[in-house]
């Protein structure tokens, strides 16, 4: 049990921040609650490429003679970049969110969702 | 900025022109040392960022504390890093990498306390006074 | 990998996602948020993977919660409270129960945690490791596999900051703003409307060109230790970004125009998509760097390999500056591009 609970903890991580991200986005009425709640669903889903390609008892990428050649001795790069651009891409699209979050608050006076729907009618 | 270069070029002297073992260890003591020093002083950073009673006293802790601490941390650890292995200018190039961080640190974190503070005076947050409601709970 | 300082770190950071969620000042909640990052940070230089986290502690930890206290900032700060809404919260706290289930029952199959044996770290990835330094003599596998061999994803991943700066440019600006946007940026402007303190300001005035020197080594040293395009325009634009905040935005524009943000946010992705088009007019495929060779006959395939990544980093570098700032300026000044935080 305890053996079990070391070599999967990283995706129990993964999955508590995927719920805490998911009921952020449904249930909170602030707008802005709904951004911290979508940019930790992503770091959920960073999390769970980066652990899988962790290796024990390896180094950083960078191939360095004193460590030899063997793949076994490197971390995965393969998930690493996808995810550096993933970062990147996601704080651009965060940017839209925020963007869409002042224009609603300029229109209508307020970031509550229930507040907004009210006067939408 | 200047006295910790001078110190590290000292400490590189000592290392290239004598290669006893006491100076290793010397050198190893020294930065268990100031890294342990470090350590304490982050400790009472963080109590007093908790036990202080008002906004400007706290971050008066927690910039002062802060600084001191982390240029002893880096210090310690450019030490250490000098006296991995066998000297070479590789080592000595990290060396005053970590010097150039202890410079940025010196300069900017009480820059950023001083934002922090000025943000705090300009939106009138309260002062703590003798009369204040932390000292009335205790009571 | 050390498991024991993994374990504590990700609890903390279930600690303080949990805490950025809970707290009812929306302030506090951005900043806890940012530490929520930095811990991030730590826990991908624990996994080995350093060029993730110096892009999170570039991207996650500094630019995003600026963008976040600038959007409170022209909100409002407080969450105002209706009356006790039980159907949605019953509702959601049900999805999340039944989806973090499933997801639990599936954890089982995955392989274990550090597993190098795993088929995630055997097919493509080895190939990478093991060839890289013999094809591109690029010795970070990183740079070499995002310039490189999956140049075509970066690509468009540089598109996408491109095309994501310009909708929040042109869509914040508001109608009246265009033309005060003509009169404040896109021309010199006389007057600068200075109120912070000296102290602020001059130690900005210290550390920027500090700042832009350690983000050019950034991007030119990528092929040798973490760093690249995308981390070092990061913090190219954070410079900016701390000089807009530290002066006015005003005395930026002064130096550089929001023109010539627009023209280098489209200039990085050319040059990118252009090297693409070279190779493809010289016979190789689209982004195939060692068709450069016909053009330099004195580099070889791998030297020009080698060659075309620094400058393919350079426009990814130019594309991520100019749009963290477009970025910066748009939220912070709310379309008005008066004056920021």
């Amino acid at each position: 049990m305890f053996e079990y609970l070391i070599t999967n903890y990283n995706y129990m991580v993964v999955v508590f921040l995927m719920m805490m991200g998911l009921w952020a986005m449904i249930a909170k009425k602030n707008l802005v609650k709904k951004c911290i709640g979508l940019v930790i669903f992503q770091t959920g889903i960073i999390l769970f490429y980066i652990s899988m390609g962790a290796k024990n008892n390896s180094t950083i990428p960078i191939i360095d003679p004193k460590y030899g050649e063997a793949a076994i001795n490197y971390a995965n790069p393969l998930t690493q970049i996808l995810m550096l651009t993933a970062i990147v891409v996601g704080v651009a699209t965060l940017g839209v969110g925020l963007m869409l979050v002042q224009r609603i608050y300029k229109e209508y006076g307020s970031i509550n969702e229930d507040r907004i729907l009210e006067k939408f009618k | 900025m200047i006295l910790n270069i001078i110190s590290i070029l000292f400490f590189t002297a000592i290392l290239y022109f004598s290669s006893s073992p006491l100076v290793f260890y010397l050198l190893n003591g020294l930065s268990i040392c100031l890294i342990l020093l470090g350590l304490f002083f982050f400790l009472g950073t963080s109590i007093g960022v908790i036990r202080f009673p008002d906004f400007y006293t706290r971050m008066h802790a927690a910039g002062k504390g802060d600084t001191l601490s982390s240029i002893l941390i880096l210090f310690g650890i450019a030490l250490f890093v000098l006296n991995t292995g066998t000297l070479s200018i590789g080592l000595v190039l990290v060396c005053i990498k970590i010097l150039l961080i202890i410079n940025f640190i010196f300069i900017g974190s009480p820059t950023a306390t001083h934002a922090i503070m000025d943000a705090g005076y300009g939106t009138e947050v309260k002062h703590w006074t003798n009369d204040s409601e932390g000292i009335k709970k205790k009571k | 990998m050390i498991w024991q300082f993994d374990i504590l770190l990700l609890t903390l950071v279930v600690v303080c996602g949990f805490v950025s969620l809970w707290i009812k000042d929306l302030m506090g909640a951005v900043i806890v948020f940012g530490a929520y990052s930095f811990l991030m940070c730590l826990v991908w230089t624990g996994m080995g993977a350093v060029d993730v986290a110096f892009t999170e502690a570039a991207v996650g930890a500094g630019v995003s919660t600026i963008f976040f206290i600038a959007t409170v900032f022209h909100t409002s700060r407080t969450i105002r409270y209706n009356k006790w809404d039980l159907s949605t919260k019953f509702f959601s706290s049900i999805i999340c129960i039944l989806m973090g289930f499933f997801l639990m029952v599936a954890i089982g199959d995955f392989p274990a945690w550090g597993d190098a044996l795993s088929p995630v770290n055997n097919n493509v990835a080895k190939y990478y490791l093991e060839n890289s330094m013999e094809e591109t003599k690029v010795p970070n596998v990183v740079t070499s596999v995002l310039a490189d061999y999956r140049a075509f994803d970066t690509m468009f991943e540089t598109g996408v900051v491109f095309v994501a700066s310009l909708v929040i440019f042109t869509l914040l600006l508001q109608s009246d703003g265009r033309k005060k946007l003509m009169k404040s940026a896109f021309q010199k402007v006389s007057f600068l409307n200075v109120s912070e303190s000296l102290i602020i300001r001059k130690a900005c005035g210290l550390m920027v060109p500090f700042m832009q020197l350690f983000a050019l080594y950034v991007v030119v040293h990528g092929h040798y230790s973490p760093g690249g395009g995308f981390q070092g325009g990061v913090i190219l634009g954070a410079s900016l970004i701390l000089l807009s905040m530290a002066y006015d935005i005003k005395k930026v524009f002064a130096r550089f125009h929001m023109k010539f943000m627009i023209k280098s946010l489209a200039v990085g992705v050319l040059i990118f998509a252009g090297i693409g088009l070279i190779c493809l007019i010289l016979g190789g495929n689209f982004l195939d760097y060692s068709a450069l060779s016909k053009l330099f006959p004195s580099m070889g395939s791998i030297k020009s390999r080698y060659n075309a990544m620094l400058w393919v980093e350079v426009g990814v570098a130019l594309t991520v500056m100019s749009g963290m700032f477009a970025i910066y300026t748009s939220l912070s000044s709310n379309g008005k591009f008066e004056e920021g935080l």
